[in-house]
C-alpha cells in the first residue's frame, strides 16, 4: 500500500461501525475456513494450522446498519494459548465455533467460553456479552454426526447463551446467517445497555446523548474504534 | 617420608577433641536459636560480604586480601567442623579442604618440636660441617662461620648450654670411618597399647656401646603395622664385633601430664598461647619425661650382619613377655661414607628447618616467599649438599619435596615451585632419577596440587585485575601443565579421596587426569560461588516481585563473574591448558540458573494477573478503543502491582537474555543445547501482560501529551504540534521493548507484532479522539451579534498531528520487522503459510491506517461543520439582498477565503483538498435544504439565481486546478437546481423540453412507435422531410389510428413567428407514409439559437371531437441537424421514437409546478397533464 493511497479515501467506513469479532474453537473444527467463506466467499480444503492469529476484515450490512467487522480467528492448538489470548481484549463479539462430527470440540466449549471470560475481562456476564455457538460441519452426514442440534440448544440454554447456529463453510450454509445473528445479537444487547443507562441517569426523560455513554455501563470489554 | 601424616594425625586428635567439645555448646546455641542454618547462613554471609568488599575494591594490594583469606577460611574451616552431621556434604569438603587450605603459619614451630626423629643428631651434623667448610664455596666466604653458628643455632631454637656441648663434641668428632647404614622399612602385628586398640609407634635405634646416641624415627599414629621408610647412618665404634644394634619400639604417648595441658587447648586464647602450650607439650614429649610405653624390643649383633647388607624382619621382644611382641623389618648395610638417602633425607630436614625459621623470622605472606633464603642459610645449606656429596638434581629433588610439604602448612609462591619443576622435569623424564627418588617428586606433587586446584576453585576471592593475581594463576596452570606432560607412575594416587571431597570419580573408573581434575575445580569453583551467591543475597520477602528481583540479581553476579573470567582469565587458561575455562563456567551456571528460574518464571506468569484498571471515577475519560469501558484512565485508581510485576519480570527476561547471548559467544556452535537457550519459552504467559502494560502505559501517556499540548508546531519547519511528536516518542518506545524483546521464536514474533501492530492502532485512534476533543472549544468567536467559527491554526495542527502520527504507521510496522518475520517464517514453516501470516499483519495495518484516515476525515467534517452555520447566514443574506447591496456576497467570500486560507497555510496538500472536499459537500447539502426551505417559502427565482451566481462566485474562487468543479453528486444537483430555480418561467419551460429530449435520447425500446424524418440547415432555411411513422400506438376503436404530424420550433417565444406546418392525415394506417417536406426561413438571430428544438407532435385527427387526440411526440435538437447543401435525399434518416411525458419526476417540471402564481406555468402544466397517458391526475404541491 502507497502511503497515500486513496483505495479508502471513499467515505465508504465513515458512518460504519466497526465491531472486533474473534473466533474460538477447538483446532479443526474450520474456524479459518469460517472466516474465509464469510470473507471471500471461498471454500480452501487446506490442512495447515492457522499460526497465532489472522485478521481480515469485512464491511456488512445488518438491518439497514453498515457494520464493518474486524475478524480475528485464533489458532486452537494449546500450545498458542499465550499467543492467541492477548486478542481477546477489546473484542465485541465472540464466536465459539465446534464441529458437529467432533463431540469433543463440542466439550470443550465451556473451556474456550472460560479462556475468552478470563481473558477479555468481560465483567457483566455472559447473558450480557454477544456470544454465539456455532456447529460447524453441518453438512456431514447424519451417521457421522456426534452432536445433536437439541444438545446445542439445551447446552447453550444452561449457559445463558441466546445466539446459536449450525453452520457449514464447505457448502455454504448459514455463514452469512451466523455473523448476522452475532452482529444483531451485539445491536440488541447494544440498545438494552442504551436503555438501561437512560433509565439510570435520566429515568423519566429520553436523552439523546445516550450512544455515547453506553459503554460506560456494559463496562464488557465491548469497543469499538469509532462510536458513530 | 611421612613426618606430615604423624603431625596430621596429631593434629586431627586434637581437632577432634575440641569437636566434641564445640559440640556441647554448640547446642546450647540451638537451644537459644532454634536454627543453626541461620546461623550458619548468616556467617556466611558475612564472609561473602567481606568477600564482595575485596572484589570491588579494584587495586587493593595483595598482601591484604590474603591475609583476610585466610582468616575467612579459618572461620569457614571451624563452620565445617562443626557441623559435620548437619550438612553432610559441604561440611564433610569444608574438612577435607582444610587439608589444603593454608594454616596459620604460627603453628608450624609446634610441629617442629614435636617430631619425633633426632634434631640434636642433625644440628650435631650442621655444626660439624660449619667447622669442616668445604672451601671456595661462595656463600661461606661471605658469610663469617660465626654468623652461621648462631643462625643454626636459632634456627634449631637449640639452648645455649646444649649448643656448647654440641658445639665441643662436633670440634671433637672425627670423620667416622665406617658408617652402618640402617633402614627402619616397616613393622607388623605389634602390640597394642592404647586403649583403642592401637599404638602410636616410634622406632629408637642405637648401639649398645652409645645407649645416649639414640636415633628416633617419626611416630605413626593409630597403628599396629607401620611404615617408615626412614634412614639413619650410624658411626660404627672400634669394638664392632661385640656391639649390637638395639631396636626399640615405643608407643608415642604424651602422657597424663600431656593430656591435661591438651585439654587447656581449649581454654587458650590467641595463636600465642597456643603455641606456648603445644612447645611445652612437645618438650614433654621428646624429652623422655614422658610415659612411652615400650612396645618391644630387638638386639642385633653387629656381627651378625653380612658385610654386602641385609634385609630382615626381627621379633621384638619385652622383657617381661614370652609373646611376641611384633615384627620390625629392617634394612641394613655398612659403607664407609654417609649413604647418599641419608644424605637426601639430612638435607630435606635440614632444609625444613631451615625453611621454617626463615618463615617464622621473615614474616613473609603466605604464597609469598619464593626461595630465596638469608645468606647464611643459604650457606649451611650449599655446606651441607656439598659435604654429603648430593647432586644437583638430588638438592631440586629436596627442595621440591620440602617446599611441597611446607606449602600446604604455610604457602609459598607457585612461581618458585614452577621454577623447580623446570627443572626437575628433565631428569625426571630422562630417567636419571630413582624410583624411590620418583615416589618422592610425586609424594611432593600430591601435596602442592590441592593448594593449586585450591586456588582455581577460589579465584574470585582475588581481584581479578591484580597483575600479581594473574602472575599467580599463570604460575599455577604452568604447574599444572608441567605436572600433566610427566607420566604419574602407576602406584601414585594423585587425588586421593581424602583431600578431594568435591572431586567426583571418572565414570568408566580410569584414572583422573590433571586437566579433569582442573575441568572439576573450575566447575566446583563455580558451583561453590553459585552456592555463595544464592546464599548471600536470600530475597527480602516472598513476594513474587522480590523473587523476581533476587533472580536477577543472582543472574547479574554470575555475569559478571563470567565477564571477570572471560575478561581475565580465560586467556590464561587456554593459552597454558588449552583450557576454556569461561565456557566451562558458563555450563556450569547457565544449567544452574535454568533449573533455579525455569519454575519460578513459570510459577509467575502463571499467577500474572490480567491488567485491570479501576473504574468509576466520573471525570477519567474512557478509552475509545479496546480498553472501551473499563479503563479509567486516572492514575490513582489502577493496581500498581501488576504493573510493577511485569516490569521486573521483563527486567529478568532482559537479564536471561544479556546472559545467553554471553553464552553463545562463549560456545558459537553448541549454544542451543544449553537449556538457558529456551529461555523465552518460559516468558510466554508473561509477553501478554508486557504488551498490555505497554498498551496501557501508551495510552496514559498520549492522553498527558494530549494535555500538555498547546498546539503550536515544534518548530518553524513543521506543522505538527508536541504531543505528535510526545505520540511518536511512544510508539518509539514500544518499538525498542519490542526489540529488546529480540522474541527469537518466529510464530511468537509474528503474533506478537500482529498485537502490538492492532494495540498502535488503538493508540491511534485514541489519539484522534483526544485531539479532537481537545480543539472541541477553539476557534468558536461570539459577539453580542453572532457567534461565529474561524477556522484556528490549532485546528490545523491537531489534524496535522493527527495525520502525522498516521503516516508513521507504516514505516512503524516495518520497522518491527514485518518483513524478517515473513522472511523466517517462510523459513520455518512454509511459503504460503508466511503469506497467510503477511497477509494477516497487512490487513492488519491496512485497517488502522484507514481508521486513522476515517478518524481526520471525522474530524475535518466537525471543523467543516462548524464553519456552516456562519456560511449559510451569509448565503441567505447574499440571496436576498445581492442586487441591493453587494457587501452580503463579500463577506461569505471573506469567511470562506480567511478560513480556506488558513487552512491552505496549514495543511497538507492532500488534507487542503479533502477539506475543500468537505467543504463544497457540505456547501451541496446546506444549500439543498436552503432550496427546499425556500422553495416552500416560495421565493422568487431571482433569490435561487443569486444563490446560483453565489455558488458560481464561489467555484471560480476556490475550484483547484484540474479538478472537477463539481466533485459531489449533492453539489451537481444543486447547481442544476439553483440554475432551474433562478430562471424565468419561459427559460423553464424550454428547460422542460430539453429534459424531454434527454428522456427521448435514452429510449431504446419505443413502445408508442418511431417517426423517421431527415432535416437540414440550408443557408438561413430548415429544410424538413417528415418520410414516416412505424407502429404507431392505435387511439380509436377500430384499433388504428387516424395520424398526422405537426412540426413546431422551441423555444416557441424565440419561434413565434415562423409556420408549424404540418402533413396530411392518413387514415386507418399505423404505418403512415408522411413524404411531405417544408422549408422554414429563420431569421439570422432564429439561426443563431443554438439550443432550439424541433418539436414533432403526432395527432389522431378526431372526426367528431373539437380536438384532436395526442399520440406522441418527439424532438430533435439544432445540433442534430446538419448544415449543408447537400440534396436532403442524400442525408441520413432520424429514427426518432415517439413518447409521451409520463411522469412529473423532472426537475424543470417540478420547478414549474412550485411556480403555482404564474400563469404561463399554470397552462403549460395543464397542456402537458393533457398529454399524459393515462387518466392519472397529480396534485400541485
Amino acid at each position: 500500500m502507497v502511503e497515500d493511497n486513496e483505495r479508502d479515501y471513499g467515505r465508504n467506513t465513515k458512518k460504519n461501525v466497526l465491531l472486533k469479532i474473534v473466533i474460538l474453537g477447538d483446532g479443526g473444527v474450520g474456524k479459518s475456513c469460517l472466516m474465509s467463506r464469510f470473507i471471500s466467499n471461498h471454500f480452501d480444503d487446506h490442512n495447515f494450522h492457522t499460526i497465532g492469529v489472522e485478521f481480515m476484515n469485512k464491511t456488512t450490512e445488518v438491518n439497514g446498519i453498515q457494520y464493518t467487522l474486524q475478524i480475528w480467528d485464533t489458532a486452537g492448538q494449546e500450545r498458542f494459548k499465550s499467543l492467541r489470548t492477548p486478542f481477546y481484549r477489546g473484542t465485541d463479539i465472540c464466536i465459539l465455533a465446534y464441529a458437529i462430527d467432533d463431540r469433543s470440540s463440542f466439550n470443550n466449549i465451556k473451556m474456550w467460553l472460560n479462556e475468552f471470560l478470563h481473558y477479555a475481562g468481560v465483567k457483566n456476564g455472559i447473558e450480557k456479552f454477544p456470544f454465539i455457538v456455532v456447529g460447524n460441519k453441518s453438512d456431514v452426514s447424519s451417521k457421522d454426526r456426534e452432536v445433536p442440534y437439541e444438545q446445542l440448544k439445551q447446552w447453550c440454554d444452561e449457559n445463558k447463551i441466546a445466539t446459536y447456529i449450525e453452520t457449514s463453510a464447505k457448502t455454504d450454509s448459514n455463514v452469512v446467517e451466523a455473523f448476522s445473528m452475532a452482529v444483531q445479537r451485539w445491536a440488541d444487547l447494544e440498545q438494552k445497555a442504551e436503555k438501561e443507562l437512560r433509565m439510570l441517569h435520566h429515568p423519566d426523560t429520553v436523552t439523546l446523548h445516550g450512544a455515547s455513554t453506553v459503554s460506560s455501563i456494559r463496562a464488557t470489554c465491548c469497543s469499538r474504534f469509532s462510536n458513530v | 617420608m611421612d613426618e606430615e601424616s604423624m603431625w596430621k594425625g596429631f593434629y586431627e586428635k586434637l581437632q577432634q577433641q575440641k569437636s566434641t567439645e564445640e559440640k556441647v555448646h554448640e547446642s546450647k546455641i540451638q537451644e537459644v536459636d532454634d536454627s543453626f542454618f541461620e546461623k550458619f547462613g548468616s556467617l556466611l554471609k558475612q564472609v561473602s560480604q567481606r568477600a564482595a568488599l575485596e572484589e570491588s575494591t579494584p587495586l587493593a594490594p595483595l598482601k591484604e586480601p590474603e591475609e583476610q583469606d585466610g582468616e575467612q577460611k579459618d572461620v569457614a574451616d571451624l563452620q565445617g567442623e562443626r557441623n559435620p552431621g548437619h550438612d553432610s556434604d559441604s561440611g564433610n569438603e569444608t574438612l577435607l579442604d582444610t587439608d589444603s587450605e593454608p594454616e596459620d603459619p604460627e603453628k608450624i614451630d609446634f610441629y617442629v618440636e614435636a617430631i619425633g626423629w633426632n634434631v640434636d643428631e642433625l644440628y650435631l651434623e650442621i655444626l660439624y660441617e660449619i667447622l669442616h667448610n668445604v672451601g671456595g664455596c661462595d656463600m661461606g666466604c661471605e658469610v663469617g662461620q660465626q654468623v652461621m653458628l648462631s643462625y643454626v643455632q636459632e634456627a634449631f631454637k637449640i639452648a645455649n648450654e646444649k649448643h656448647t656441648q654440641l658445639l665441643t663434641k662436633a670440634e671433637a668428632k672425627e670423620p667416622p670411618e665406617l658408617m652402618l647404614n640402617v633402614e627402619v622399612v616397616e613393622a607388623k602385628d605389634l602390640v597394642p597399647k592404647d586403649p583403642n586398640g592401637l599404638s602410636d609407634p616410634f622406632v629408637t635405634i642405637y648401639l649398645m656401646s652409645n645407649s645416649s646416641q639414640r636415633y628416633n624415627t617419626s611416630v605413626k599414629s593409630s597403628t599396629l603395622n607401620p611404615l617408615w621408610e626412614e634412614h639413619f647412618s650410624l658411626p660404627m665404634p672400634a669394638n664392632l664385633h661385640e656391639d649390637s644394634l638395639i631396636l626399640e619400639v615405643w608407643d608415642f604417648d604424651p602422657a597424663e601430664t600431656v593430656k591435661e595441658k591438651m585439654t587447656k587447648i581449649f581454654e587458650v586464647k590467641g595463636v600465642k598461647g597456643l603455641r606456648k602450650l603445644m612447645k611445652e607439650i612437645a618438650i614433654t614429649a621428646s624429652t623422655g619425661k614422658h610415659d612411652n610405653e615400650l612396645i618391644g624390643t630387638s638386639n642385633i649383633p653387629l656381627k651378625s650382619i653380612p658385610a654386602g647388607g641385609m634385609t630382615m624382619w626381627f621379633n621384638l621382644s619385652k622383657k617381661s613377655k614370652l609373646r611376641r611382641q611384633g615384627v620390625l623389618k629392617l634394612r641394613l648395610n655398612f659403607s664407609s661414607e654417609k649413604n647418599s638417602q641419608v644424605a637426601a633425607q639430612e638435607h630435606r630436614h635440614l632444609l625444613r628447618i631451615l625453611l621454617l625459621h626463615e618463615l617464622e623470622s621473615s614474616k613473609v605472606a603466605p604464597y609469598w616467599w619464593c626461595g630465596n633464603f638469608s645468606a647464611p642459610a643459604e650457606a649451611i645449606l650449599t655446606q651441607h649438599v656439598a659435604q654429603s656429596g648430593l647432586s644437583q638434581s638430588d638438592n631440586w629433588l629436596a627442595q621440591w619435596v620440602v617446599f611441597c610439604a611446607v606449602t600446604t602448612d604455610h604457602p609459598l609462591s607457585f612461581s618458585l615451585f614452577n621454577q623447580l619443576l623446570e627443572k626437575i622435569t628433565k631428569p625426571l623424564q630422562s630417567g636419571l632419577v630413582n624410583e624411590e627418588e620418583v615416589k618422592l617428586f610425586w609424594d611432593g606433587a600430591k601435596k602442592l596440587l590441592p593448594t593449586c586446584y585450591s586456588h582455581i576453585r577460589k579465584l574470585r576471592k582475588k581481584t581479578a585485575g591484580d597483575k600479581t593475581v594473574m602472575k599467580t594463576l599463570r604460575e599455577v596452570l604452568k604447574i599444572l601443565y608441567r605436572l600433566s606432560v610427566l607420566d604419574v607412575p602407576e602406584y601414585v594416587d594423585l587425588f586421593p579421596v581424602n583431600l578431594y571431597g568435591w572431586l567426583r570419580d571418572n565414570s568408566d573408573g580410569s584414572r583422573l587426569t590433571i586437566q579433569e581434575v582442573l575441568n572439576q575445580a573450575a566447575v566446583q569453583g563455580a558451583a561453590d560461588w553459585f552456592v555463595h551467591i544464592l546464599d548471600n543475597n536470600e530475597c527480602k520477602d516472598r513476594t513474587e516481585d522480590s523473587r523476581l528481583q533476587h533472580l536477577i540479581r543472582v543472574i547479574q553476579l554470575v555475569r559478571s563473574d563470567l565477564q571477570r573470567a572471560v575478561e581475565y582469565f580465560d586467556r590464561v587458561f587456554v593459552e597454558i591448558m588449552s583450557f576454556p575455562y569461561s565456557k566451562v563456567l558458563y555450563g556450569v551456571y547457565e544449567n544452574k540458573i535454568a533449573s533455579l528460574v525455569e519454575p519460578e518464571v513459570i510459577q509467575v506468569c502463571k499467577n500474572l494477573k490480567r491488567l485491570q484498571y479501576n473504574e468509576g471515577s466520573t471525570n477519567s475519560v474512557y478509552l475509545a478503543g479496546g480498553l472501551n469501558g473499563e479503563t479509567g484512565l486516572g492514575t490513582p485508581q489502577v493496581d500498581h502491582e501488576p504493573l510493577a510485576m511485569g516490569t521486573t519480570l521483563f527486567e529478568l527476561y532482559l537479564a536471561l537474555q544479556r546472559f545467553l547471548a554471553l553464552g553463545q559467544g562463549l560456545n558459537e556452535t553448541e549454544w542451543s543445547t544449553y537449556a538457558i537457550s529456551k529461555f523465552h519459552s518460559w516468558f510466554y504467559g508473561g509477553v501478554a501482560q508486557w504488551l498490555d502494560i505497554a498498551a496501557y502505559k501508551a495510552l496514559t501517556r498520549i492522553e498527558k501529551a494530549v494535555d500538555l499540548d498547546n498546539l503550536v508546531p515544534v518548530d518553524t519547519n513543521v506543522k505538527y504540534s508536541s504531543s505528535g511528536v510526545d505520540t511518536l516518542a511512544i510508539f518509539y518506545q514500544i518499538k525498542i521493548f519490542w526489540q529488546q524483546l529480540a522474541w527469537p521464536d518466529v510464530e511468537g514474533c509474528y503474533t506478537f507484532v500482529a498485537k502490538i501492530v492492532d494495540d498502535i492502532c488503538r493508540c491511534c485512534v485514541f489519539y484522534s479522539d483526544k485531539m479532537a476533543g481537545r480543539v472541541d472549544n477553539v476557534g468558536t468567536i461570539s459577539t453580542v451579534y453572532e457567534e461565529r467559527f474561524e477556522v484556528t491554526n490549532e485546528w490545523c495542527v491537531a489534524i496535522n498531528n493527527i495525520d502525522y502520527v498516521r503516516q508513521s504507521l507504516q514505516p512503524f510496522v516495518r520497522e518491527l520487522g514485518m518483513d524478517e518475520i515473513v522472511q523466517n517464517m517462510c523459513e520455518a514453516r512454509s511459503p504460503l503459510e508466511a503469506q497467510r501470516c503477511k497477509e494477516t499483519l497487512q490487513n492488519v495495518m491496512a485497517n488502522a491506517i484507514d481508521t486513522v484516515k476515517n478518524k481526520i476525515l471525522d474530524l475535518l467534517e466537525i471543523m467543516v461543520k462548524k464553519m456552516m452555520p456562519s456560511i449559510t447566514r451569509f448565503l441567505i443574506e447574499g440571496a436576498e439582498l445581492l442586487h441591493q447591496d453587494c457587501s452580503s456576497m463579500d463577506r461569505v467570500m471573506r469567511y470562506l477565503e480567511a478560513n480556506l486560507d488558513t487552512l491552505y497555510q496549514h495543511l497538507n496538500n492532500e488534507n487542503f483538498s479533502r477539506t475543500l472536499d468537505i467543504v463544497w459537500e457540505q456547501l451541496g447539502e446546506v444549500l439543498y435544504e436552503l432550496i427546499q426551505a425556500n422553495l416552500e417559502k416560495r421565493r422568487p427565482p431571482s433569490f435561487f439565481s443569486n444563490l446560483h451566481e453565489c455558488l458560481n462566485i464561489m467555484v471560480r474562487s476556490f475550484r483547484q486546478d484540474n479538478k472537477e468543479v463539481y466533485t459531489s453528486d449533492t453539489l451537481k444537483r444543486v447547481e442544476y437546481l439553483l440554475k432551474i430555480h433562478g430562471m424565468e418561467t419561459r427559460e423553464l419551460i424550454h428547460q422542460y423540453h430539453l429534459e424531454r429530449w434527454q428522456e427521448q435520447q435514452s429510449i431504446t425500446e419505443p413502445k408508442m412507435g418511431v417517426l423517421t424524418v431527415r432535416a437540414q440547415f440550408i443557408d438561413d432555411n430548415l429544410k424538413i422531410e417528415i418520410m414516416n411513422a412505424r407502429n404507431l400506438m392505435p387511439t380509436d376503436s377500430n384499433g388504428l389510428c387516424d395520424s398526422y404530424v405537426r412540426v413546431s420550433i422551441l423555444p416557441e417565444d424565440m419561434f413565434a413567428s415562423v409556420a408549424k406546418p404540418k402533413t396530411q392525415t392518413h387514415s386507418k394506417n399505423l404505418f403512415p407514409l408522411y413524404d411531405e417536406m417544408f422549408i422554414i426561413p429563420l431569421t439570422a438571430e432564429q439561426r443563431r439559437i443554438t439550443d432550439g428544438l424541433l418539436h414533432f407532435v403526432v395527432k389522431d385527427k378526431d372526426m367528431f371531437s373539437v380536438s384532436n387526440t395526442f399520440v406522441g411526440e418527439a424532438y430533435l435538437h439544432f445540433s442534430e441537424v446538419p448544415e449543408t447543401p447537400a440534396p436532403i435525399s442524400s442525408l441520413s434518416q432520424q429514427h426518432l421514437p415517439l413518447s409521451k411525458p409520463d411522469s412529473i419526476d423532472g426537475d424543470a417540471i417540478k420547478a414549474l409546478e412550485s411556480r403555482q402564481g404564474d400563469k404561463q406555468a399554470r397552462e403549460f402544466l395543464k397542456k402537458q397533464r393533457q398529454k399524459m397517458p393515462s387518466k392519472q391526475f397529480f396534485s400541485l404541491g
